[in-house]
């Protein structure tokens, strides 16, 4: 039986869908069976990161309302064998799917696949409770600022309100040199705050943009900080105790020379 | 307004036995802490055995007292009673209201005490001291 976690944060914007990808592409390449299921309905946007919108035939809603079997909706990945995507529905909103469906979809899913991940639209309404109706577990995802994190806050309450105990917390977005300056929110500063597990850090990376725009994903990109910091999380995931990389940017003559010759 | 019956409801029935006899019919224990969007209203004093996050509120007419940062908003005396306190090991508040009082934290002053402290009304100023046990 496989695992369900939902990633959901609060606030739009701060990551839920790149992350949610990632780890799916992530999972997906360490052999495991992963679906990936878009439960912002209405904003379809899953698909697209992954490079799979012109492959939708089924949705979510078709499934729930029984006009196609779970089977027909599910899209392979063009890439990793054992990725699928449950898409959501665009031309619908979210009341078109209730907590109840979301839990026996799961439960369905859950059979076939050794993690299933449910993209989480933002806010704390009938979107939200859908999603996180038949998850195991949750990740909250935030970004070093003081209203994401404010939503991070009230998010895991109501988890917690819903009884999925101990969320865990990614950090997105992050920029050591502007924390180092005092212009930004460090770990700990967030940490005393929302006070869960850290699941990650994940480095501002410009890659990150470059490889979604593209339909990839940056965990499969070696060379860059955010793909490893993914690559991280994956495992954690999967239950390996990985140490906290270290985020701060390598400087100096040997290292800007290291570079130039391509040893990173 | 229903998590704040929530909290009551499981703070009062989920008491270990040593911390039983702390609370009489007027008090309300709260065993966590309270997050963004979560409440706590009372007829009587409240005791956090937490934090309280920004974003979560307290209103109790008695005395509130909270075992970590208070970093919400939080009304004590809140039908009128001005000897209410607020006590919290670490106060910093978004607001503090003590009866028909309100204020809030001065914006330019930056101190950053790490010891309790404890909010009251002197002469007829919400006054916040340093918290020692035997304040009068």
């Amino acid at each position: 039986m496989g695992e369900v976690i939902v990633v959901t944060s609060g606030k739009g914007g701060v990551g839920k869908t790149t992350t949610t990808a990632n780890l799916g592409t992530g999972l997906a390449a360490a052999s495991k069976k992963v679906c990936l299921v878009d439960a912002d309905i209405g904003l379809r946007n899953l698909d697209v990161v992954l490079g799979l919108e012109n492959r939708i035939v089924y949705d979510i809603v078709d499934v729930t309302t029984g006009v196609c079997r779970l089977r027909q909706a599910l899209i392979k990945d063009k890439r990793f064998e054992g990725l699928h995507l449950l898409p959501a529905a665009q031309t619908k909103d979210k009341t078109a799917v209730n907590p109840e469906q979301m839990k026996e979809l799961c439960e369905e899913l859950r059979k076939e696949f050794d993690y299933v991940i449910i993209d989480c639209p933002a806010g704390i309404e009938q979107g939200f409770r859908n999603a996180i109706a038949g998850a195991d577990r949750a990740i909250v995802v935030t970004t070093p600022e003081v209203s994401a994190v404010r939503d991070a806050d009230r998010i895991i309450g109501l988890l917690e309100a819903a009884d999925l105990r101990e969320p865990k917390l990614i950090i997105n977005r992050y920029r050591p040199k502007m924390v180092n300056r005092g212009d930004m929110m460090s770990i700990d500063d967030m940490n005393e705050i929302l006070a869960i597990d850290l699941l990650g850090v994940v480095p501002e990376d410009e890659q990150v943009v470059v490889t979604t725009n593209k339909g990839e994903t940056v965990v499969r990109d070696d060379k860059s900080l955010s793909g490893q910091a993914y690559r991280n999380i994956t495992r954690r995931i999967m239950g390996e105790n990985v140490p906290l990389m270290n985020l701060e940017e390598p400087s100096g003559l040997f290292s800007a020379l290291r570079k130039m010759i391509g040893l990173k | 307004m229903t998590n704040g019956i929530a909290a009551q409801n499981s703070a009062i029935n989920n008491l270990p036995v040593e911390l039983e006899e702390l609370v009489d019919d007027n008090t309300v224990l709260v065993q966590r802490t309270l997050r963004s969007g979560q409440s706590v209203y009372h007829d009587g004093n409240v005791v956090v055995l937490g934090d309280v996050n920004p974003g979560a509120e307290i209103v109790a007419t008695g005395n509130i007292v909270v075992m970590g940062a208070l970093r919400g908003v939080v009304h004590a005396g809140a039908k009128g009673d001005a000897n209410a306190v607020i006590l919290a090991f670490r106060l910093r508040p978004t607001q503090l209201r003590i009866a028909n009082h309100i204020t809030r934290p001065p914006e330019e002053e930056i101190s950053d005490p790490d010891y309790p402290e404890l909010a009251r009304i002197k002469n007829g100023v919400v006054t916040i001291e340093t918290f020692n046990s035997n304040f009068k």
